[in-house]
């Protein structure tokens, strides 16, 4: 409670000097270092408490070596999970705007696996902002969730690894809600690209009841590989989102999502 | 008892009440209304009409339910889904086209099967009487486009001198090992007076003419009812009813699930003022509000792969203003003006082992604001002819209330769920002495009716009798029906004959359709139905009965009736009864005894509508035999009643019976009721 007040205190003692204030949107501190040559200082935040396999929104605040918050720069992300034997890399969105938003610059990391003993996180950041670059490695944890919010498939079509990712809806409703999910392709172990030119089939179900729901619309493609379209809960419980992915020369792969309320 | 209550109708107000009944009953006699008469309190000359056979019953088996005693009324069918809350409905017509009030009430069931219509919360000893209303008389009531029934509650006396009366009553019917128990006090002094009652009903499930049990079949409730009436000056009066209704584990066997516990309150406040002398001879002003909590559940059957609870909740409140005038001689105006409104909501919760509750609306919070004015005008033309004309302009608006509701609906597409309803109705009816003795009465009317908030916006509400998950639609039009009537009667003090063909065709027939691009939420449904409009519905059918007096002691009454009805394309609607004829028999044996004996024949019914697999069913006749023994000592009344029904224990079950759930069979039956 005292730790409380003092951080309190400070985070206020530092606005009052701060030209700009501290943003309002309140996120989860999950690393932060300064940059290799000690050029800015980076903070990574995230939506939730702790960071998931699956799709992670990224907020990234920088601040100059006078402490004030760098409002335009380009950042981009490099996450990797070193094995020990191999390294992999992992699918991610570098934030898209060189201005900041609310005092962040938003990306997201698709973990495909959790931290562990088989190996560890690391994510990289560069900045470059002021006529300067610079980077910095953070280590990160990365926690598998109770419903698994990623799931992967080998295509029949080709062979490739394709991993799907669950965005949206985060929470469901009896009703309408927005489905987004978002596809990647394993080209090699460091090459995630998104996968945009695929169609999707959306076949709810509650597999205690054996019922489906009606009037869903199968996810498009809207960009850098999400799909969005609309699932349709008729109650609570636990659903199943089945997804058929097709690509130009047929059925790539099924999968599902749960979602439970 | 009777002859007790008779003594101590000496107020004012009363005598003017007797009094123009009296005058009344030289002009032709309505044919639209039929009446029990269950109290003998204020004797008008519509309820003259047809009480005598019909108390007959009452006087035979106190222990009667009031479904038993409006099932004596040829122009009423139930729907049954157990031995408890069977729906009511008039001839061919479904219960959402009938309206039903209490007292003018309007109550609006809890559950989102129907197993709570507002006739399982008057006990016959709270009921004064009960009124059928077929073609356009019933748009004093309501828009409905299939009549009215609405029951009379029983009121407190007043008296000259401070009177305190009462009955206590007991029975015992050996099919369901049923306990029946019941008590009235009646407090009466000349400016106001009490009455208060309890009933109270314990039935174990029944045996069928086959021998066997019916399992969920039992039930058990209790109920209050509370009157006060105060008169305020000589001729107004002030009357506030309470009435409290409690059941308890009540089996559904026609349904997959049964009732834990239902509570009902209702509860009205009414200004009346009778004075023949003043131009508006009659004046009644209305509030009331009530709330029926219900709740459904399946937790005493066995083997479910999924539990369920099914709460549902109805509050209503409302007002009515009613005055009738004679504006001229030979003339009678009576004006009604009602407004309502009603929320309803109904949820279900499945649970199973291990998973999250599944939680849905079934019905999404809803609203339903009803107004409506009401004329009626009677012109009596010589002592031969007689005009009527029943008119009513009813408006009524639904709506989800909440934003959950509302994005329910949103799943079916459904984005606009507010619809305005307004509905005219206009009847005309006209009756000519032909001759002497016989009367032909030939009635048109054209009116309509609201859906219902099941039909608007039901969530996959299951029907066990087709088998489907039904859903709402928003977007249905009223129905809207046009009518023809004609009765013709004869009258003589011995015999009195009357017969009724009605014919009816009802545009925007609501019916539900299969929709097959819907998955069934129910496990073990058949699929989904949407309720929409069909283009029509052709409806008819007839009434008959006879009350011949023997003698001064024998009596014979009979009645018959029949419907038909179809669908646009011609084939069958569901739940139509088929031919039926009930006959009864009684005699005096002296003035204390008397016995009666009664058929109850069912011709089969196979026009059975293959959309809702209806199945058909068999003809049946049944014999039951009554008595009544009555002994009256300086300040008790004794009666005893008893008798053998379906005394061949025959196995039948009637066509609208849902489910193939046998009746029940042979029932002995004993009451033993001691007045003061």
């Amino acid at each position: 409670m005292w730790a409380l007040c003092l951080a309190t205190l400070f985070i206020t003692g530092c606005d009052s000097n701060s030209p700009t204030p501290e943003p309002t949107t309140t996120y989860n501190k999950i690393a932060e270092g300064q940059t290799e040559s000690n050029v800015f200082k980076v903070k990574v935040y995230s939506t939730e408490s702790e960071l998931t396999t699956g799709y992670n929104p990224l907020h990234v605040a920088v601040y100059d070596a006078a402490g004030k918050r760098v409002e335009e720069a380009g950042i981009s992300f490099m996450p990797l999970m070193d094995m020990m034997t191999m390294k992999h890399a992992t699918p991610f969105e570098n934030p898209a705007s060189e201005k900041v938003a609310e005092g962040y610059f938003s990306g997201a990391v698709v973990f495909t696996m959790p931290s562990g003993e088989m190996g560890a996180w690391s994510l990289t950041v560069s900045v470059t902002a002021n006529g300067q670059t610079d980077t910095v490695t953070l280590p990160i944890t990365v926690q598998e969730p109770a419903t698994s919010r990623l799931k992967s498939f080998v295509s029949a079509t080709d062979g490739t690894r394709y991993y799907v990712a669950y965005l949206q809806p985060q929470q469901p409703k009896i009703g309408v809600n927005d489905l987004e999910v978002a596809v990647y392709k394993m080209n090699t172990m460091m090459d995630f690209p998104a996968a945009t030119d695929l169609t999707m089939e959306l076949d709810p179900e509650m597999p205690s009841m054996g019922h489906g729901s009606p009037n869903n619309q199968n996810p498009t493609h809207t960009s850098n590989g999400h799909y969005k379209g609309k699932v349709n809960f008729t109650m609570t419980g636990l659903w199943y989102l089945n997804l058929t992915l097709n690509d130009a020369s047929g059925q790539a792969g099924q999968l599902y999502f749960e979602v439970n309320f | 008892m009777i002859k007790h209550i008779k003594k101590y109708l000496i107020a004012a107000a009363y005598t003017l009440a007797v009094q123009l009944g009296y005058a009344q009953q030289n002009a032709i006699p309505s044919d639209t209304v039929r009446t029990i008469v269950l109290q003998e309190v204020a004797v008008s000359a519509k309820q003259q009409n047809h009480r005598l056979h019909l108390q007959q019953f009452y006087g035979a088996n106190q222990a009667a339910t009031t479904e038993e005693l409006l099932s004596r009324i040829p122009e009423v069918s139930f729907i049954r889904r157990g031995s408890y809350g069977m729906e009511p409905t008039i001839r061919a017509y479904s219960p959402n086209q009938v309206s039903v009030t209490v007292d003018g009430m309007r109550i609006q069931g809890a559950c989102t099967d129907k197993m709570d219509p507002a006739t399982i919360y008057i006990e016959p000893l709270n009921l004064q009487s009960m009124e059928v209303h077929t073609a356009g008389g019933s748009v004093m009531q309501g828009a409905a486009i299939g009549g009215s029934l609405n029951m009379k509650l029983a009121e407190a006396e007043l008296a000259d001198m401070p009177t305190l009366s009462g009955s206590l009553s007991s029975g015992y019917q050996t099919a369901a090992r049923a306990v029946l128990g019941n008590l009235r006090l009646s407090y009466a002094t000349p400016t106001w007076g009490l009455r208060a009652s309890g009933t109270y009903r314990k039935s174990q499930n029944y045996r069928a003419g086959n021998g066997e049990r019916v399992l969920y079949s039992q039930y058990e409730k209790a109920n209050y009812a509370l009157n006060g009436k105060f008169l305020l000056h000589d001729d107004l009066v002030l009357q506030a009813d309470f009435i409290a209704d409690a059941g308890w584990d009540m089996g559904f066997p026609a349904l997959p699930m049964d009732v834990g516990e239902a509570q009902a309150r209702i509860a009205s406040l009414t200004l009346l003022r009778e004075n023949a002398e003043r131009r508006w001879n009659r004046l009644e002003a209305r509030l009331y509000a009530n709330r029926i909590a219900h709740y459904m559940d399946d937790s005493t059957r066995p083997d479910l792969p999924v539990r369920m609870d099914m709460p549902g909740l109805s509050r209503t409140s409302g007002m009515y203003m009613e005055g009738t005038a004679a504006p001229a001689a030979h003339q009678s105006l009576t004006l009604r003006a009602d407004a309502s409104v009603s929320h309803l909501q109904a949820s279900m919760t499945m649970y199973q082992e291990g998973q999250t509750p599944m939680y849905m609306l079934t019905w999404p919070d809803n609203r339903q604001v009803q107004a409506g004015l009401a004329a009626q005008y009677t012109l009596q033309v010589g002592r031969k002819i007689q005009v009527q004309l029943n008119s009513r302009l009813n408006a009524s608006d639904f709506s989800i209330t909440t934003g959950e509701g509302r994005d329910q609906l949103s799943v079916f597409g459904y984005t606009d769920t507010e619809q305005l309803f307004l509905i005219p109705s206009v009847s005309l009816q006209l009756s000519r002495m032909l001759l002497q003795k016989l009367k032909a009465t030939v009635s048109g009317s054209l009116n309509g009716r609201a859906p219902t908030a099941s039909e608007l916006y039901g969530f996959y509400l299951f029907s066990q009798f087709d088998g489907y998950d039904y859903i709402g639609n928003p977007n249905l039009k009223a129905e809207k029906s046009m009518q023809g009537e004609l009765t013709l009667s004869w009258q003589e003090p011995r015999l009195r004959l009357q017969a009724t063909a009605y014919t009816a065709k009802v545009d925007n027939y609501i019916l539900g359709s299969y929709a097959p691009n819907l998955s069934a939420m129910t496990i073990g449904a058949r699929g989904v139905k949407v309720y929409q409009n069909t283009a029509h519905a052709f409806l008819a059918g007839a009434e008959a009965s006879a009350v011949y007096n023997l003698n001064g002691y024998t009596q014979l009454v009979s009645t018959i009736k029949y419907s038909y009805g179809c669908d646009a394309a011609g084939e069958p609607l569901p739940m139509m009864p088929p031919l039926r004829n009930v006959t009864s028999l009684r005699k005096y044996l002296g003035d204390y005894l008397w016995l009666q004996a009664e058929t109850e024949v069912a011709a089969a019914q196979h026009r059975n509508s293959e959309d809702f697999a209806e199945q058909p069913t068999n003809a049946f006749m049944l014999w039951h035999l009554r008595a009544g023994y009555k002994k009256e000592t300086e300040k008790k009344v004794w009666q005893l009643n008893g008798g053998v029904e379906n005394i061949f224990d025959v196995n039948y079950r009637e066509h609208l019976d849902w489910g193939k759930i046998s009746r029940p069979g042979r029932n002995l039956f004993l009451q033993l009721t001691m007045g003061f």
